[in-house]
């Protein structure tokens, strides 16, 4: 933690107060087993553990995926019925989006940018917990009704009103999967925004000496970018889904036509809402390939300035687009014009991502390991669905192309084919840092080509079922409309795909338990992750922590191998002169105040209010506990032979 | 620089043709709602405007996958020594490179940008020329089928001409067409007459489009609407000048009704009444192959149609409380919650455009509707309107009971009736 502190916080002080503490107030010590995951605070076990849930969920939302293509594989099948093709593909999406790519952001997030940045941990360790927790709570809360007779939500993803209303969703079955679709998005809401704002602090105070903002890794400016991005998308959300929620419970007319309600302001707040949230997923995934793209050509990345202002541009145009979403609302020739010239736009600083990643590979040594198959597989893929979406900002042509699986085939473009074929190069590139094994180069490159040909074989011939007049979100069509091929083709690949996915993962799994040992930097690297003493990394991540000198700043370090370890004897001896490494302490109040939050989500969800008050008691005996418990922390001292003393509750004199 | 533009450019030309085989061989892009083959100047401004997109798009990126493919083969390092090789020069890039991309990227936009303008205008409402011309509709939406309303054919005593489920329209003549919907939003689209425009409640929409000759064209709701939203779908008809008159005319006229003959002829079951799987298509070859031809022969009366069962159904029609939903203008129906019936002999299709209206079909849609179309209204009531099943208004759950029973020689007899209402 930041030096600031130690100076009016003495380690005998600390040691009195703990003894006269109530049992309640006691810090867990645990470092390994259940309660050591359950109160962690460290960014690395909490990345891990979003890691773990958002995979979980990716292949959740994968079967849902399956499901979906089986029963269209052929003409009006009966595979499954139209209300469940509908609970899937609304869970598809909901469940792909907010429970599988931002967590899995967040789990890159949450290891990775404080290692870039050269610090200890986040700037608050506990809300970093809490946001993971809570991120369950929403998943749990959205994901329940699968579990109950009105089933999961049905109300597609973007919920347009007035078909969330009490008349019109599941009237003819007692409704609570609406509401559990509204409570669990609004949860997740509060998860990420927390998140957000740890990550924005993070960044702006903890960096380490000497890194300057324009010499932060692409990856960790783009978590910046991101985080301001979700703060300010989410509140649209979150307004619209507490007047839905109004409505809902008590009576209210925002978007009830019959009280005067205008459904179209739903989509409004949606959408403003909705369109970031498309560069909320899509930007970690350029940041990731930003990293991955220089270290396997050997040379920094091309046009490191402009690559970040764009990255800026894109995010704040990225607010002025969101009614290109609704081009076929009938809002008039002057706001349509308006939002397909600002979509037209937002293809530039795009473009230019893409033109500088070409750069970064020009005139470097390409070591096509598998990381960088996929990032270059993402550079193609994502240039396709870029193609696309500027098909779609042409208003009149759009108009055909809306809600057709022409679009469904751009934006898996972009979010398989760019967020996930990224976060899976990311995976591949970060694991020998993060479990200290290396991935088998053969599976891992045929695994990347299963998913490359079956993601295309799935996506490519949606792009002409649209054209050819195929409506989306439909469970049947005719065998008469000329969908028949396409249709099945596209089935075939998603199986090639799922194939590919299971394969992904197997080498994972099998690598985590038996795979060949990796230790330090395996690929050359060029940002401080990779200057960790050891793989997986300690908990306090830095023996010493680094001082930047450059962009690239462990590429520095490499070539200026002897000042920089002049430079770290000196700063570790000041930082033991200070009293050691100041390290934050494990709580259990993060994990007591979400669990208050599912409680209450529940019941308010199924309308029962006094469950609510409940949840929200214990949520308040979370936050009071938390106030309470005291600031916690405790120092680690680093001896000259690399070993570690000092920790939690231990003797703080022994140094 | 050793990179040749000639067999690249010879390569992607050729990955093209090939890739582009099966959309010809498979027909990939020439459907009943293909939004290439456009029969009208909506649907053609709106392809131009897809054109232009395409070829500006295609042009950047077969250069920058050129330079991509270009960059990756040729710096790929090959070999372990390679990699091991002194690293390359450690450049941060070229800002008059960058700015020069930024500016192709913005010309190459205008390009796009510049008919994109243009045609937001021309497709938004009928062009002020043609105003005078123009002939108006109302389509709205329902869940899960359409009603179309005539404003300007009104008839004595019952206001304007309602249909269901089929639009009929003069051809060669701009129409503008008001959206309305009486629930969700729902969306209008006829692929080959013009893209979609949402029909959204408290907001009044409207389109235009036009059919440059007389067709047969396909349509469908295009935004998520609930259950039954895949099966919503309905039909467009453009008929001359003169036909339209003429089906105008027929259309203003109550109800046609048969009169029992003196003799009764036999009763014998003309198709199949078994119960069909749920989501069994009703499309048959012989119908698509000139849908037109089979639109006019549904103007005329059946050649076996049997009289007593027409007076029958009619009778079974009000005993089952049909009329209590449906309009036949004439004679029983009064209702308002469901499609006007009064010419439904005259539709080629029923259940919103999804079953052809053959006697086979409509005797699975009256008995097994939540076959056909899982959720809609006939099955569970609208309005306050019982349907075939009762549903317990605390939970609002089906009861397990039946509100309407129908059986196999019920529903001929109803057939038949329906049938003889041309």
């Amino acid at each position: 933690m930041a030096t600031a502190t130690t100076a009016a916080y003495s380690p005998a002080d600390a040691k009195s107060r703990a003894s006269h503490r109530p049992w309640f107030f006691t810090r867990p010590v645990a470092k390994t087993g259940l309660v050591s995951w359950l109160t962690t605070v460290d960014h690395k076990k909490i990345g891990l553990l979003y890691g773990i849930t958002a995979l979980f969920f990716f292949l959740v939302g994968g079967i849902e995926a399956l499901l979906i293509r089986v029963q269209l594989a052929v003409p009006n099948n009966t595979f499954i019925s139209h209300q469940f093709y509908n609970e899937l593909f609304t869970m598809h999406a909901t469940t792909m989006i907010f429970l599988a790519v931002m967590p899995l952001s967040a789990a890159f997030f949450n290891y990775m940018m404080p290692l870039q940045i050269g610090a200890r941990d986040v700037a608050f360790p506990r809300l970093n917990g809490f946001a993971f927790w809570v991120f369950i709570a929403g998943a749990i809360v959205l994901n329940v009704g699968w579990f109950t007779a009105a089933g999961a939500p049905d109300v597609g993803w973007f919920g347009y009103a007035p078909l969330t209303s009490n008349a019109y969703s599941q009237q003819f079955a007692g409704d609570v999967s609406t509401d559990l679709w509204i409570m669990g998005l609004q949860i997740l809401g509060v998860s990420s925004v927390i998140g957000s704002l740890n990550f924005i602090v993070t960044i702006i105070n903890m960096r380490a000496p000497g890194l300057t903002m324009m010499r932060l890794p692409v990856f960790t400016w783009m978590t910046l970018f991101t985080a301001f991005l979700i703060i300010l998308s989410f509140p649209a959300i979150t307004i619209a889904l507490v007047e839905l929620m109004m409505d809902r419970s008590f009576g209210t007319g925002f978007f009830e036509v019959a009280k005067g309600g205008m459904p179209i302001l739903w989509q409004h707040l949606f959408w403003i809402f909705g369109h970031p949230e498309v560069y909320i997923l899509i930007l970690p995934a350029m940041g990731i390939v930003s990293e991955i793209l220089p270290t396997f050509s050997r040379k920094p990345l091309f046009g490191y300035p402009i690559v970040v202002f764009s990255g800026a541009v894109i995010g704040f145009l990225g607010f002025g687009v969101w009614s290109h979403h609704m081009f076929t609302t009938g809002m008039g020739t002057m706001a349509t014009a308006a939002f397909s010239l600002a979509t037209m736009a937002i293809a530039v600083p795009t473009g230019v991502k893409i033109f500088n990643w070409v750069g970064t590979l020009w005139g470097g040594h390409i070591m096509t390991r598998t990381p960088m198959m996929f990032a270059l597989g993402f550079i193609w893929m994502f240039m396709m669905g870029g193609f696309s979406g500027v098909m779609h900002s042409a208003a009149p042509a759009d108009a055909q192309q809306q809600d057709s699986y022409f679009v469904v085939a751009h934006f898996h473009y972009v979010l398989i084919g760019g967020s996930i074929f990224a976060l899976l190069a990311g995976i591949h590139f970060w694991f020998p840092l993060i479990f200290g094994r290396i991935v088998s180069e053969f599976w891992g490159k045929l695994s990347f080509w299963v998913i490359f040909v079956g993601f295309n074989v799935t996506f490519f011939p949606m792009h002409f079922l649209g054209l050819n007049g195929m409506p989306r979100r439909t469970a049947v069509y005719d065998g008469n409309m000329g969908w028949n091929s396409a249709n099945l083709v596209a089935t075939i690949g998603a199986f090639i795909l799922a194939i590919g996915i299971g394969i992904y993962f197997a080498v994972m799994i099998y690598t985590y338990f038996k795979g060949k040992k990796a230790a330090g930097d395996v690929w050359d690297a060029r940002t401080l992750e990779w200057s960790v003493p050891t793989t997986p990394p300690p908990e306090h991540n830095f023996h010493v922590t680094p001082t930047v000198h450059a962009r690239d700043a462990f590429w520095y370090e490499k070539t200026h191998a002897k000042e920089i370890a002049a430079e770290k004897a000196k700063t570790a001896a000041e930082t033991e002169s200070h009293g050691g490494i100041h390290m934050p302490s494990q709580s259990w109040f993060p994990l007591v105040t979400a669990v208050g939050m599912l409680i209450g989500g529940l019941f308010f969800a199924h309308h029962y209010f006094p469950g609510a008050i409940a949840g929200g008691v214990i949520l308040l005996i979370g936050v009071l506990g938390w106030a309470f418990e005291g600031p916690g922390g405790y120092h680690l001292h680093i001896h000259k032979d690399g070993s570690v003393t000092g920790g939690e509750g231990q003797d703080e004199s022994a140094h | 620089m050793r990179f040749s533009l000639v067999p690249t450019l010879r390569r992607a030309t050729t990955l093209l043709a090939v890739a582009l085989i099966p959309l010809f061989t498979a027909g990939w892009l020439s459907g009943p709602q293909s939004t290439f083959d456009v029969k009208g100047p909506v649907a053609k401004s709106q392809l131009d405007v897809f054109y232009v997109t395409v070829w500006v798009t295609m042009a950047i990126f077969v250069v920058v996958a050129a330079v991509l493919a270009y960059a990756t083969i040729k710096f790929k390092a090959r070999k372990t020594d390679d990699e091991h090789a002194p690293v390359p020069p450690q450049g941060h890039g070229n800002p008059l490179v960058e700015l020069g991309l930024i500016a192709a990227s913005i010309a190459a936009l205008v390009i796009i940008a510049v008919p994109t303008l243009k045609a937001i205008w021309y497709t938004y409402d009928v062009p002020e020329e043609q105003r005078a011309n123009a002939y108006e509709v109302t389509a709205r939406g329902l869940q899960w089928w359409f009603q179309f309303e005539y404003p300007s054919e009104q008839i004595d005593g019952s206001g304007q001409l309602i249909t269901g489920n089929e639009l009929v329209i003069p051809a060669g003549r701009p129409v503008r067409i008001n959206l309305r919907t009486s629930d969700v939003i729902h969306s209008f689209w006829v692929p080959k007459l013009g893209g979609k425009v949402d029909m959204i409640p408290n907001r009044g929409n409207h389109m235009w489009l036009q059919a440059d000759e007389p067709g047969y064209f396909w349509g469908q709701c295009a935004e998520y609407c609930g259950e039954s939203h895949a099966v919503m779908r309905f039909r467009v008809i453009a008929l001359a000048e003169d036909d339209f008159a003429a089906w105008v005319e027929n259309q203003k006229k109550s109800a046609r009704t048969v009169q029992p003959s003196a003799s009764p002829k036999a009763e014998f079951a003309s198709y199949d009444m078994t119960r069909k799987p749920r989501n069994a298509p009703g499309y048959t070859a012989d119908f698509d192959a000139d849908p037109m031809a089979a639109w006019v022969n549904f103007q005329f009366p059946d050649k076996d149609e049997n009289a007593d069962l027409v007076a029958k159904g009619r009778a079974l029609f009000k005993e089952k409380n049909c009329i209590t939903c449906h309009s036949v203008r004439g004679h029983e129906g009064v209702g308002v919650n469901a499609p006007d019936l009064t010419h439904f002999g005259s539709r080629t299709t029923v259940a919103a455009g999804l079953l052809e209206n053959s006697k086979e079909n409509l005797h699975r849609w009256l008995m097994y509707p939540n076959d056909v179309k899982p959720g809609n209204k006939m099955w569970v009531g609208v309005n306050g309107m019982a349907g075939y099943i009762d549903i317990d208004p605390a939970t609002k759950r089906p009861t397990g009971t039946r509100h309407i029973e129908l059986n196999d020689t019920e529903s001929r007899a109803l057939v038949e009736y329906l049938h003889s209402l041309k």
